[in-house]
């Protein structure tokens, strides 16, 4: 099996992890996009609802756990077939998370090209940015070297 | 006595194919957003499609210009599957009536 193994820069990383923490707690009662269920019966659609909720929760816990006591000691976080899935839907779950919520007041142009407006913007926000832009890498990075349609 | 009715064999599949005509269509629609990534949506395409990276780039080109594009048509269920599928991944999609 394709394992990847990326070693991070420990002081940089560390900050960011209790942004990702805090989005994590918030999206475990609700879902990142509410979602447009098709026209079914409301017992119906409530399961719908509950199903992505669920598999939200798996993913963000999935996601976290990259980030246990071993990630501390050695900076590393292990990506391979088992957890890629799971840990894109999650990164993208946060994102949309932080988009809607502590980033609302940056624009889409600075969270395409990564470039924060340092002026105006608080601790907050720019730990968030900083976040965002991280989970993106984890992202990319994660398709580029083990995407699941080609691992399959 | 035993009576022997001559039923032409092709009536049943004349009346399936009619109702497999008449059958609703619907379609299946994911519309622009953001925050997702351009490779991280081809990636999907590829992966709940089974599509080429060249016809997964084309619709997720169509999505980030246009902001839509028709994914797929077709019966009822799967259609709901697909949309589910894509949901799971946080793409917004929707199930419309063709």
């Amino acid at each position: 099996m394709k394992r990847v193994e990326v070693k991070l820069n420990l002081e940089a990383v560390a900050p960011l992890l209790d942004a990702i923490k805090a989005a994590a707690d918030e999206l475990q009662p609700t879902l990142a996009v509410t979602p447009q269920v098709p026209d079914l019966e409301e017992e119906f659609a409530e399961d719908w609802r509950q199903e992505l909720l669920q598999n939200q929760r798996s993913d963000l816990d999935i996601l976290l756990s990259l980030f246990g006591t071993d990630f501390f000691i050695t900076g590393v976080v292990p990506l391979d077939a088992t957890n890629s899935e799971p840990i894109l839907r999650a990164c993208s779950a946060v994102r949309l998370w932080m988009r809607a919520h502590s980033l609302t007041a940056v624009s889409d142009e600075a969270l395409e090209t990564g470039q924060m407006p340092l002026l105006e913007t608080t601790e907050g926000q720019r730990r968030a940015f900083a976040a965002y832009v991280f989970l993106g890498t984890l992202q990319e990075l994660i398709v580029q070297h083990l995407d699941p349609t080609e691992l399959e | 006595m035993i009576v022997v009715s001559a039923q032409p064999q092709s009536a049943p599949l004349a009346a399936t194919a009619l109702q497999s005509q008449l059958a609703p269509q619907w379609h299946v629609v994911v519309l622009n957003d953001p925050v997702n990534l351009m490779s991280y949506v081809v990636m999907i395409f590829k992966k709940v499609f089974g599509w080429s990276e060249a016809k997964a780039r084309v619709h997720m080109l169509e999505v980030h210009e246009r902001g839509r594009s028709l994914l797929w048509t077709g019966a009822r269920e799967p259609a709901e599957a697909y949309v589910f599928t894509l949901q799971q991944w946080h793409l917004t999609a929707v199930l419309e009536a063709a």
